[in-house]
């Protein structure tokens, strides 16, 4: 690279220093900790004044005290750029206000989430999951080695020693050295010391983990000063607004730009595979460039087929027809057998159309690609450290270590910036190379819109079978939905068996104890982009489950929660979670006008469950939602405040999307627009929320998804509760509850 | 080229009359705290103060601001302690943080001609600014907090 502008923000030091050492190994030591080891930097630091030792990937102690922890995800509002550093500080034993984070920001392996590959990959709730027990384990090691180092120091041993934050105490004697002090005469020795699971601190005993310390990027989000993708200001840089083809797979047939190239301001018109690009000095040049294009558009893809109502029913039709069968995403016994054999089998089949993200900074990216066309340094928002490099290596044809890019914080995620294509950012690859500067592209709110990558449509047919004692022995969960992880990152699609999380997640019902079991994904036809959405496919797989189980417990004339204890009487974590949301909303107590609905529907491996309490106009169909209550079990909670503050956002996002957002596509063009045709909940329509977080003696899971899973399905049980029709298409719009009720 | 006053200075922008203020202050003045979420008045991430009234600057050209005081959220306060900051990092309101600024600009409004606001007051204020993460309730436990220090 030689052009190249860096951002105060996330400097690249700490990759110069994993990289551009000589001499670096990475060793994996027998507890599986990897350490970086510089061979050259033992032998040739002196035994004393050493100003920084790093004893493995994850944290490396100054003379001066500061401790600098690697965070490998992104901050996108989930706070796990304060949960992971203070895992590690804990450990480690160290001051927290001494504890600076940089992002990694480039991409490694090393680094990287074993959930996904060992890519940079921040989703799926799956942060804290994944590094809990590798930061846990990368602080006891940094700790142990200064105890090590003090007590050969003094010449005393390791177990007269003890730590307070930042400081190793003799108390036998009184004396003290802090990690500063004790890092200038340390070297790093030849095999580091291992850590067992016996000197991991237990839950419960921790210092910072469990009391709400202070998420770290709160301040600069309340004074202007957090900088986003969008906000990047590189000089001499150029931006350019792209018109975009309607219509997936269509480009530009024939462009008039003579109006646009009279914009004053305007440089350049870069013709894109799928739109055409206005380069200007300024933004706004750009933009009415943009308007004053007059493109014709190729008229040939698949895409202009796609209309969101009939694409729905040929889904139905998969769905309802047994004779298709589909890659197994569970099975358990042999439910062929039990459904043949039941005494009586009931069906419903669910709808939901595609959802749309809608985080607030549209999408943008920031590039400047060298001469050659064959390097590039890259600004933007995302998701996934790893993808959006790879994809732009790939896109360049070009390798991964030509690609510098700049995380920045990302202004709402929710699965949106985790493709492995990211439209944006080859949009401000392909300008950039074809005007030779760094070039700015920022999208539209329509634009976001109308090349939105949305949660896919699905039809979702639920079948369960009674033995002749009324006992649920079969439960077959077809999903009729579109290969969406294939589209979303190919080599992932490549290496999962056909099996897709990003469409199936939610459907193996695990919490529930049912003999003979099958969710089975039936692939059909792409309609539109697509990507994960936030709480994944659970917010769809668990409307039509939950739904499902309140139809069960009203065919056998039992009470939904009784019903819901009855199935997972053997698992006493849900069995906590209904109690006690049950408790909460005051389950029992009748209702005057309103009504209640209820879900217990986690998210992998977390808990929860969620009780809806609701009126329903029966002249206009409007839901009026008065309460909602989240129960939370995401086992050992770091930080139960702000825990609590993710499962409240939860509740909005869910019950917004739930009631009313809606994405229409007719003729491969999305209808909506912008926040008026799409509205999300504004602050006077939200219901009075209550939220719980239990923390358990269990692993800490996440809790940034998991009420998206339980807000539709506690609403249109709600709506059943309060009307007695079941609304089976989501969103639950006053259209639909009103044909519901009228049909 | 407009004159107006941006954070109490003097600032001249050599920009074409109908830029929306939103751009000049983001772009050519590189004050980008304030933020563009939808570029049509419905989002509210975008607002600023003009002479103390919080207003959408995605739909203010700047040919309208000319002589006139502009705050965003970089000017609130000298050393980002006005009560409303400091009640929104007590109450950890933010989550991507993308909203926020146009969330306190529009608090900010609310507090200096109500000092003392109902719950209902707040909410049919705020709801003019949206949030995708779901922060409303924080957002109106803050701006409680920060009445009983005004």
């Amino acid at each position: 690279m030689n052009r190249k502008y860096s951002s105060d923000r996330f400097s690249p030091n700490r990759r110069e220093f994993l990289h551009g050492v000589g001499g670096l190994t990475l060793a994996v030591g027998s507890s599986g900790l990897i350490s970086a080891c510089t061979t050259e930097r033992q032998s040739s630091a002196p035994a004393a004044g050493s100003t920084e030792i790093t004893p493995n990937i994850w944290v490396t102690l100054g003379a001066d005290d500061t401790v600098t922890v690697q965070y490998p995800a992104t901050e996108m509002g989930q706070g796990s750029s304060t949960a992971l550093p203070l895992i590690l500080a804990d450990e480690l034993d160290a001051d927290w206000d001494k504890v600076r984070v940089e992002t990694v920001g480039f991409h490694d392996e090393a680094y990287g989430n074993p959930f996904f590959q060992n890519m940079l990959y921040t989703a799926g709730s799956l942060t804290v999951q994944a590094y809990f027990d590798p930061l846990r384990r990368a602080g006891a090691q940094a700790r142990k080695l200064l105890l090590q180092s003090a007590a050969l120091h003094w010449d005393v041993q390791v177990g007269e020693l003890v730590t307070e934050p930042s400081v190793v105490v003799h108390p036998a004697s009184g004396r003290r050295l802090g990690y500063g002090e004790i890092v200038a005469f340390t070297d790093l020795p030849e095999t580091l010391p291992e850590v067992g699971d016996e000197e991991l601190k237990p839950f419960g005993s921790h210092r910072y983990l469990g009391r709400d310390m202070p998420r770290r990027d709160m301040p600069a989000k309340s004074d202007g000063s957090a900088e986003f993708g969008i906000d990047v200001q590189v000089p001499g840089m150029a931006y350019a607004s792209v018109l975009r083809a309607p219509v997936e797979d269509e480009g530009p047939r024939s462009i008039d730009d003579a109006a646009a190239r009279a914009v004053e301001g305007v440089t350049d018109i870069v013709p894109l595979p799928w739109g055409v690009a206005v380069v200007a000095e300024t933004y706004e040049a750009s933009k009415w460039g943009r308007e004053a294009l007059n493109v014709t558009w190729s008229e040939s893809s698949r895409f202009r087929e796609a209309n969101t109502e009939s694409d729905m029913e040929a889904y139905v039709g998969q769905a309802e027809d047994l004779a298709q069968t589909g890659t197994a995403w569970r099975a358990a016994g042999d439910l062929d057998a039990a459904m043949d054999g039941a005494a009586e089998i009931i069906e419903a089949t669910y709808r939901s159309d595609p959802a749309y993200h809608a985080q607030m900074e549209p999408m943008n990216a920031t590039a400047y690609v060298t001469e050659d066309g064959k390097a590039a340094e890259i600004w933007v928002s995302t998701q996934t450290q790893s993808l959006s490099i790879l994809g732009a290596a790939e896109f360049l044809e070009t390798t991964p270590d030509k690609i510098t890019l700049h995380p920045m914080y990302i202004g709402g995620g929710f699965g949106r910036r985790t493709l492995r294509r990211q439209r944006y950012v080859e949009d401000a690859l392909l300008i950039s190379n074809a005007v030779g500067r760094p070039v700015k592209v920022i999208w539209t709110r329509e634009d976001d819109v109308k090349d939105g990558a949305f949660r896919n449509a699905a039809a979702q047919c639920l079948r369960a079978g009674f033995d002749a004692d009324g006992n649920l022995v079969g439960w077959h969960h077809r999903v009729a939905a579109p290969k969406v992880l294939e589209y979303m990152n190919p080599p992932r699609w490549e290496v999962s068996g056909g099996r897709d999380v990003i469409a199936m997640l939610g459907s193996e019902s695990s919490r529930y104890d049912i003999p003979n079991f099958r969710a089975e994904h039936i692939i059909t036809e792409r309609c539109s982009r697509v990507c994960a959405w936030r709480g994944v496919a659970t917010s769809y797989t668990k409307f039509a489950a939950e739904s499902f189980v309140d139809e069960l417990a009203a065919a056998r004339n039992i009470d939904p929660l009784e019903f819901r204890m009855q199935l997972c009487h053997d698992n006493p974590r849900a069995l906590t979670v209904l109690e006690t949301v049950a408790e909460m909303a005051d389950w029992p107590r009748p209702r005057e006008g309103t009504a209640l609905g209820l879900a217990l529907a986690g998210y992998s491996s977390t808990f929860a469950g969620g009780i809806a309490e609701i009126s329903v106009d029966e002249s206009s169909g409007v839901i009026d939602v008065h309460n909602f209550w989240l129960v939370a079990d995401a086992g050992y909670l770091l930080q139960p405040g702000n825990s609590e503050a993710q499962l409240e956002g939860n509740v909005v996002f869910g019950i917004s999307s739930a009631l009313r957002e809606q994405i229409d596509i007719a003729g491969g063009q999305v209808q909506q627009n912008n926040y008026y045709d799409h509205p999300v909940m504004r602050m006077h329509e939200i219901p009075n929320i209550e939220v719980r977080a239990i923390s358990t003696n269990n692993p800490p899971t996440g809790i940034g998804e998991v009420g998206l899973s339980s807000t539709a399905a506690a609403l249109a049980n709600a709506v059943f509760a309060a009307t007695g029709v079941r609304v089976r298409h989501m969103p639950l719009t006053p259209l639909r509850v009103l044909a519901a009720i009228n049909a | 080229m407009a004159s107006f006053s941006l954070n109490g200075q003097a600032v001249e922008v050599d920009a074409d009359p109908r830029t929306p203020l939103l751009w000049v202050v983001r772009e050519h003045l590189k004050q980008t705290g304030t933020k563009f979420g939808c570029g049509v008045g419905q989002c509210g991430a975008c607002t600023v103060h003009i002479d103390g009234a919080s207003t959408y600057s995605c739909l203010t050209p700047v040919s309208a601001v000319e002589g006139r005081e502009i705050t965003t959220i970089e000017g609130l306060s000298p050393d980002s302690d006005h009560p409303l900051q400091r009640a929104w990092v007590e109450e950890e309101v933010s989550q991507c943080g993308y909203c926020q600024p146009g969330q306190i600009m529009r608090a900010a409004d609310l507090l200096a001609s109500n000092p003392d606001p109902t719950r209902d007051e707040i909410v049919t204020h705020m709801s003019t600014i949206l949030c995708r993460c779901g922060t409303y309730n924080r957002i109106i436990r803050a701006i409680e907090r920060a009445a009983q220090e005004v």
